[in-house]
């Protein structure tokens, strides 16, 4: 239908095109310029100025981070804890929200007050890490997936998803001889695949951002996920808490800082595409309906 | 019959239980309890298990890597380290306070949180045991002093230099355009003045400055505003007359001048038009890109002239002491990064306690000097006459800063048998902070308990902190200042000043 425009329409869409650019450019330039400082030499990036794109290439951040093991160690911690963790979120999300998506279930107006009350109120820092001492999970990666594994947010939503699938497909699968975990796994789940895409990144990726809890609940420090150190490294630099009977010269420059950056970002973004298919239906379709 | 053995098998079990439970007991007791008569003398031999629990300074260090076998070897300790990482320091140690889940040695900082777990007894008073540790009482007071609390100590403080402010400078700048070091507030204008409009890097743009000022500009040890002011005379923060009344610097003329020198250089654009929201990197790149001529700052001159060379190769950094038109005045920072302080949780008995100690007072034998200090000999540095030469600095940065930076160490100033071979620089640096040890001031509150402080001693802050920066720019007037500082008054800052001056005087 290009041929309606008229003229007004035509402004239109250019203004509209120009400033959905200008936004675009302004979300993927710290990128770029994160990208850059990375791959840039320090003395060049101490000159100052906006550096899009490096004019002497140095590979020697990257170097000087791969130079011991502590970042692929802590690259595999938060591998780990991001792969199990979220596969325990997305089970036991499910494994509670199906059964509240279910009318016939008694008292669940009860438990899903209950749900909503931790929602609104919670117990706070140090409540919170007695229970966990005493689950005996301290120091141990899953202190940092199983105290999390519901989040009440996403447990209401994809109830609400839940909700959408017809009562009719469970009974025929019942009719079939399915019994309750059946239907769960074998007619329900199959079809939320892009709600469980959907939450499956939003775990995801708050995994992969763990810092706190990891602090608070860790003590070995071979067990701290990626984005501690992250933190160390940006902020052991930031600050000038430098003694003067010691010469500082090995303060982090800007470019170690961007790599560890980049390091620490790149494989959570990589998974985003595989997932942005079903993203923008999986978040539509759960939240359609209250 | 039936009930018969499964009492027989319930009381085995519950046997077996209670043995276990027992040996774990028994093996504390004997360490914490035992006659002292007849194992005294063995006793010495048994290594002390010691868990410590530390900030994490750069990267961790491998478990028994050389420096802590050194270190296990010679205190005889099992050292366990708990690296925590910076960001979370203050969290995580709350929580392990909380909990009671603390090591035997645990660092923390005098903050109204663990001043308070200091009051209600968590640690180990240990001020009546100093006397016994040779190294630990050859320090000066001041160190005790600062981090006393009721006139109690509760630890050892990670030592660090009392008067660390010095003044860096650009001196081929200072060259070229014949100027001095900045003494009186005039001077400073002055000085502040010709780099702004000299072009010194002669580039052609107007784009040097004289210093420049990050958001903290006025806030805590390293603000700037407080080290020019005491330097002219002023108070470091707080001023004490003789009968005790306390006045906060910011009420002080040297202060207030300094604030006016501050507001015109803003007006006539001699420093950076957004130091209220600059942060502290920023700054930082500017210095090291070579824009600036001065900087008044506790880290080395060596660092900046390291970093500078890189970008300018001409460039060529001095040290100067902070001085005023009465001399050098800085003023006193805390004299420690942190308190080692011993939990009573963890560690039960006197001679636990003491045992602590002596491992503590054994880091500043002259052995664990050089070792927290240096590294390892033949492998972090080597010996050549009367210095030493460092050899790897990669190594140094990951292996020995860890424990330089948080365990005791003086550096070159106790029982150091021979100075690591440094720049010129790096030394008139170092030098410059040891004289200024003589002339620092203190800070008469530092120690002193408020109430008001401890709650609302940020938000009191706060409002100063914001009017000194509206002042600045222009804002608001002295009559607008004096109303904020009425303001000040008004929510508890008149309470504060009553609380110390009650604090003062029963001292």
């Amino acid at each position: 239908m290009p041929q309606d425009k008229s003229t007004g329409n035509r402004i239109f869409d250019c203004i509209n095109y120009t400033l959905l650019m200008l936004i675009a450019l302004i979300c993927v330039l710290p990128f770029v310029y994160v990208l850059a400082v990375s791959f840039t030499s320090p003395a060049e990036v101490a000159k100052g100025g906006l550096i899009l794109w490096p004019k002497e290439w140095s590979l020697a951040s990257y170097r000087y981070i791969f130079s011991t093991d502590t970042l692929f160690r802590s690259m595999l911690v938060s591998i780990y804890i991001t792969v199990l963790g979220t596969f325990i979120n997305l089970l036991f999300t499910s494994l509670m929200a199906y059964p509240l998506a279910r009318t016939h279930l008694r008292g669940r107006q009860g438990i899903l007050l209950a749900v909503l009350f931790t929602m609104l109120f919670g117990g706070g820092m140090i409540p919170t890490y007695f229970v966990v001492k005493a689950m005996h999970l301290t120091n141990s990666l899953w202190s940092l997936m199983i105290p999390n594994a519901i989040s009440a947010f996403n447990l209401i939503v994809l109830k609400n998803f839940f909700q959408q699938i017809p009562d009719g497909l469970e009974d025929s699968a019942r009719i079939d001889g399915c019994n309750d975990v059946g239907v769960l796994f074998r007619i329900v789940l199959p079809l939320s695949l892009p709600a469980m895409a959907t939450f499956g990144l939003f775990y995801a990726v708050g995994h992969w951002n763990q810092f706190f809890n990891a602090i608070l609940y860790i003590n070995d420090s071979r067990l701290y996920p990626i984005q501690v150190l992250l933190r160390q490294i940006v902020i052991l630099s930031q600050s000038s808490i430098g003694d003067t009977s010691i010469d500082n010269t090995e303060i982090q420059p800007l470019t170690i800082r961007m790599a560890v950056i980049v390091f620490a970002t790149v494989p959570i973004l990589l998974v985003y595409p595989f997932l942005q298919k079903h993203f923008a239906k999986g978040v539509m379709l759960g939240s359609v309906k209250g | 019959m039936k009930k018969k053995t499964a009492l027989i098998i319930s009381s085995v079990m519950l046997a077996t239980v209670l043995s276990a439970c027992g040996s774990n007991s028994e093996q504390t007791a004997s360490t914490a309890s035992p006659g002292a008569s007849t194992q005294a003398t063995t006793e010495d031999n048994t290594p002390l298990d010691l868990s410590i629990a530390i900030h994490q300074a750069g990267e961790v260090p491998a478990k028994g890597n050389p420096m802590e076998q050194a270190i296990t070897k010679y205190t005889n300790t099992n050292l366990s380290f708990q690296w925590i990482p910076t960001s979370g320091y203050d969290e995580k140690i709350n929580v392990m306070i909380a909990s009671g889940e603390l090591p035997k040695l645990i660092k923390v900082s005098y903050v109204p949180t663990i001043i308070s777990a200091m009051q209600s007894d968590v640690f180990w008073e240990i001020g009546p045991y100093l006397k016994e540790y040779k190294n630990l009482v050859a320090q000066s007071q001041t160190y005790y002093d600062n981090i006393k609390v009721d006139g109690k100590l509760y630890g050892i403080p990670v030592y660090r230099n009392i008067g660390r402010a010095a003044l860096h400078y650009r001196k081929d700048w200072f060259d070229q355009t014949q100027l001095t070091v900045p003494k009186t507030l005039d001077e400073w204008y002055n000085v502040l003045k010709v780099v702004a409009d000299e072009d010194p890097d002669k580039n052609g743009k107007k784009d040097t400055y004289g210093l420049m000022l990050d958001k903290n500009y006025n806030q805590g040890v390293a603000s700037a505003l407080t080290r020019i002011s005491v330097s002219q005379g002023g108070p470091n923060k707080w001023k004490v007359d003789n009968e005790g009344n306390f006045t906060p610097e910011f009420m002080t003329d040297e202060f207030f001048n300094t604030m006016k020198l501050f507001k015109r250089l803003y007006d006539e654009q001699l420093i950076n038009q957004d130091f209220a929201v600059t942060d502290a990197l920023t700054i930082d790149k500017a210095y090291e890109a070579g824009r600036v001529a001065m900087r008044i700052s506790g880290g080395n001159a060596q660092s900046m002239q390291t970093n500078l060379v890189k970008v300018i190769p001409t460039a060529v950094i001095d040290v100067a002491s902070l001085e005023g038109p009465a001399g050098t005045r800085v003023p006193a920072e805390s004299g420690n990064a942190g308190i080692l302080a011993i939990p009573k949780s963890s560690v039960k008995t006197e001679a636990e306690v003491k045992k602590i100690l002596t491992f503590l007072d054994k880091l500043l034998d002259k052995e664990m000097v050089n070792l927290i200090n240096k590294g390892v000999e033949g492998k972090h540095y080597k010996v050549e006459g009367d210095y030493t030469l460092p050899l790897d600095k990669d190594a140094d940065a990951k292996e020995v800063k860890p424990y330089r930076d948080t365990l005791l160490q003086r550096g070159e100033t106790y029982n150091m048998d021979k100075r690591m071979k440094q720049t010129d620089l790096f030394v008139k640096n170092n030098k410059v902070v040891a004289e200024n040890d003589k002339y620092a001031v203190a800070n008469p509150a530092l120690t002193l308990i408020s109430v008001t402080f401890t709650e609302r001693g940020s938000e009191l802050e706060q409002i100063i902190t914001d009017a000194e920066t509206k002042f600045i720019m222009g804002k608001i007037d002295e009559a607008g200042w004096s109303a904020e500082v009425e303001r000040w008054k008004n929510n508890g800052g008149e309470q504060l000043m009553e609380e110390y001056k009650a604090a003062y005087l029963k001292k």
